[in-house]
């Protein structure tokens, strides 16, 4: 019952949060279209290199064209929901900290991290939702998905989408201990850089590294593996481990940077 | 003499502003190419590790990393800075005291590029002695070597007018990240930073000879690996489109400074 | 309402040399300064009460605000608020208090005020017959009904303090903390403030907590004040008693059309003190001489004006800024 009227109490405080957030991004108008044209480019930059790349080999590691092709709009649909959903937040947050804009944040009867992350949504990358979600499909069907892989395939995206978020939060955490947080945002993006390639092309020791120490590949790799053969379901279970594993450490994590807040202004 | 001297301290505060936190310096400059140069070498180990004596349009897996090994390079010299501060400056409305100082706004805003690029230069150093150090260092000549960064610090004023485009552009825009970033992910793609250009579709690649993009890396890569480039033609083309934008740019600090002390931000 | 016993926070910051060489070497290593900015202080507030929080800058007003506010940790010590250790920020305590910041905005910039209002009622889960009552009675008190669809950017800082104002008593806090709520404010706008904040009081007996640098804020709002300079409490008392810590008297002002002469007898018996080019004089008077004397003056002497001082407690402030050990006999 406590849960269910929380439940409530945070979803219409999102709500909110869309609504201000629409009407903040359409009163700008110039950048919102150009952020429309940021996404595209992004996305096309992406879904190009990988098939000029193919115009010369034919595999990459033990992948042909569909697979590479279905990795690639499977990473740029998470990449997407983040782009929607969070980016945002993240630039938002190293300002706040240094313009000591948080103290109000933290005032707030609410988990500070919901209200630090989950602020900001960004309309104007709905556009790109059907371009994502028709990629995806359409490398689907290469592939020949039967109808388990079609189930499953909503659930691992926001699954990835979670572990994704889970992870940058953490690294986020590291900005309570720096006067300027900005590079961390850097280190956020070079992370997600590392999980847009299939785990197959690094070394033994950097898989490994990226598998279980951080676990950045299985944003991507866990998802697509287990999709593409059912029998790879360690895959999915290193997932849901990961996930909750991460979860609990950023709540750790977090606790420990707000102890250490010192707000900008004394 | 005396405007020397304003220059001088100009770019000696620019370094300190650069190193004042140290950790976001690199994170922010030297890891994207860093971690940039990582993913390609495993993506094209990968690559090449599928097919014994792999070539593919003429790179076998040793040229392919040393393109990838100049690329670094070429972006660490050539396209490292960015118009962050300016757009900063002009959305601040910090202008008005570049209007009283005796020190133009253009010329305090050079002055932290040169500064930058010192910095830069020496940190590109840094990075060739590790590379030589872990043994991938391509081979290289005096000449080539000379060459190569004589080409990159022409490309960097390039990249110099393209940024302090997007920067000037603060004037009428809330927001001019977006435009850097947009300008960002078309340069590394068109350039030929992930691929080498002539991996890209003949199509393509004939419309890109008339864009400034294959100018910005992959010319200046082929320099370095001493292919034969036309000189004159690069650096003549480059000429070009340095003077096409830096007219745009003087332009559009004309009219947004009308409008910033029309509107008295 | 309000109770600390030996609160402390200490920040840490690092040296930083001059010049290129400076920076190449602090790139490497680095200087740590330890500085106390709040320092083993103690403090106890009633419910109900407002008291003023006075001290230079840096003195450590915020720090110790935003230690009652529970958006940093202290070093060590105890802070009781309203039953809850702010540190924890648990949900029941963030739902009784609320911060105003006159440097800082929580309203969104970018958006009307009516919008960040119906986003704090979600936040506060305020019921909407509460809500919509506490909009139109605000509202209507600090005449801003007009402004809730204006976009905030677009505001004039008076009008935006006054919907900062509403907005974090939007949800009823039993203590309101006040930071430098004035700061910037023309002379009318100030005494808006001030008159809403006095009538607010009265309605609600809410604890508040006010940090200010202008003595007619304090003069008009704090009967308890407490001084905090370098860190720590140097006075905590009633404003009268802090009034009065130069002496009982009241000075007073005359200014002449001429030079007056010094030797005249009449001023042997008094405390005074002579302009440079004795056009004028500042007389320390009890309250039941103030008549007499005057009257003496006016008859004898070419007073073009006179007036007695306004607001003592800003002499009282000035002197000891200039001079602590001022307050060491208090």
């Amino acid at each position: 019952m406590k849960l269910f009227s929380e439940t409530k109490h945070y979803l219409s405080v999102y709500r909110k949060f869309i609504s201000t957030s629409v009407s903040e991004a359409t009163s700008f108008r110039t950048s919102f279209i150009l952020m429309i044209f940021m996404d595209i480019f992004f996305f096309l930059s992406a879904i190009l290199t990988v098939d000029f790349i193919y115009d010369h080999v034919a595999t990459i590691g033990s992948w042909k064209r569909p697979q590479l092709m279905f990795f690639i709009s499977f990473m740029l649909t998470v990449d997407h929901l983040h782009m929607l959903l969070l980016s945002h937040n993240f630039w938002r947050f190293s300002d706040d900290l240094k313009s000591g804009n948080l103290d109000f944040t933290l005032l707030r009867p609410l988990s500070s991290i919901f209200i630090v992350f989950f602020r900001y949504f960004k309309p104007s990358s709905i556009p790109n939702s059907f371009i994502s979600t028709g990629t995806l499909i359409y490398f689907g069907m290469q592939n020949g998905f039967g109808p388990t892989q079609w189930i499953l395939l909503p659930f691992l995206v926001i699954l990835a989408f979670i572990l994704l978020a889970l992870l940058e939060f953490i690294i986020s955490c590291a900005m309570f201990w720096l006067v300027e947080g900005l590079g961390i945002n850097f280190l956020r993006m070079q992370m997600q850089q590392l999980s847009r390639w299939p785990d197959f092309i690094y070394g033994y020791f950097t898989k490994k590294l990226l598998t279980f120490g951080v676990p950045v590949l299985l944003i991507g790799s866990g998802p697509v593996h287990f999709l593409l053969d059912i029998n790879n379901w360690p895959y999915l279970l290193g997932m849901i481990v990961s996930c909750i594993g991460c979860f609990y450490f950023l709540i750790f994590l977090w606790n420990r940077g707000l102890n250490h807040y010192d707000s900008a202004s004394s | 003499m005396n405007n020397l001297q304003k220059w001088v301290q100009t770019i000696k505060i620019s370094w300190k502003r650069y190193t004042a936190y140290r950790l976001n310096f690199f994170l922010q400059i030297i890891g994207p190419s860093l971690i940039f140069f990582f993913i390609k070498y495993n993506l094209w180990s990968s690559i090449y590790s599928g097919e014994e004596g792999l070539v593919i349009k003429g790179y076998d897996f040793n040229q392919m990393i040393t393109y990838h090994i100049w690329s670094f390079v070429v972006a660490q010299i050539a396209q490292g800075h960015t118009a962050l501060n300016l757009s900063i400056d002009i959305r601040m409305g910090r202008i008005s005291s570049y209007l009283i100082y005796p020190f133009n706004f253009w010329e305090f805003h050079t002055a932290s590029f040169l500064g930058f690029q010192i910095l830069q230069l020496g940190i590109t150093c840094l990075s060739m002695t590790v590379f030589s150090l872990l043994g991938i260092l391509p081979d290289f000549t005096l000449s080539g070597m000379l060459y190569g960064i004589s080409a990159c610090l022409y490309v960097s004023l390039f990249w110099y007018a393209l940024q302090y485009f997007t920067g000037m552009l603060a004037f009428w825009l809330e927001e001019t990240w977006i435009l850097r970033v947009i300008l960002q992910v078309i340069t590394v793609f068109l350039s030929g930073a992930v691929i080498p250009l002539e991996l890209f579709p003949e199509a393509v690649r004939s419309v890109l000879e008339y864009t400034p993009f294959p100018y910005l890396t992959y010319y200046p890569i082929k320099i370095f690996m001493g292919a034969p480039v036309d000189m004159l033609n690069f650096y003549g083309v480059i000429t070009i489109w340095l003077a096409i934008f830096t007219a745009i740019n003087s332009y559009l600090w004309k009219r947004g400074i009308r409008l910033y002390t029309a509107a008295g931000m | 309402m309000i109770i600390t016993k030996d609160l402390t926070k200490k920040f840490v910051s690092y040296k930083k040399e001059e010049g290129m060489k400076g920076a190449f070497n602090s790139f490497f290593k680095r200087e740590a300064v330890e500085k106390f900015a709040v320092d083993h202080f103690d403090l106890n507030i009633e419910q109900g009460e407002i008291i003023g929080l006075l001290g230079p800058n840096g003195a450590g007003k915020t720090t110790l605000m935003k230690m009652l506010t529970g958006i940093i940790v202290p070093s060590s010590g105890t802070v009781e608020i309203a039953g809850h250790s702010p540190w924890k920020r648990e949900k029941d305590f963030r739902k009784k208090i609320a911060l105003v910041m006159g440097q800082k905005s929580q309203l969104w910039w970018d958006i009307p005020s009516i919008d960040s209002f119906k986003l704090l009622q979600k936040y506060y889960e305020i019921p909407d017959a509460r809500y919509n009552e506490k909009i139109n009675m605000m509202g209507e008190l600090l005449n801003v009904k007009d402004l809730f669809h204006v976009h905030v950017r677009k505001l004039s800082l008076g009008e935006r303090m006054k919907l900062e104002l509403m907005a974090s008593l939007l949800h009823d806090p039993q203590v309101l903390f006040l930071d430098e709520p004035t700061i910037g404010l023309d002379l009318v706008a100030q005494e808006n403030i001030r008159q809403f904040l006095k009538d607010y009081h009265a309605q609600h007996n809410t604890t508040i907590v006010l940090t200010s640098h202008y003595m007619a804020d304090v003069q008009a709002l704090c009967p308890h004040l407490v001084l905090i300079s370098g860190g720590k409490k140097s006075y905590d008392g009633s404003l009268e008693k802090f009034e009065n810590i130069l002496g009982h008297k009241k000075s007073v002002y005359f200014t002449f059309n001429q030079c007056i002469d010094k030797t005249d007898d009449f001023w042997k018996t008094q405390d005074v003190l002579f302009s440079e080019n004795c056009d004028e004089v500042e007389l320390k008077l009890d309250d039941h001489e103030i008549r007499e004397v005057s009257a003496a003056i006016l008859n004898k002497f070419p007073v073009v004006d006179f007036h007695t001082e306004k607001m003592p407690i800003e002499k009282v402030m000035k002197k000891i800024m200039e001079n602590p050990e001022i307050l060491s006999g208090v």
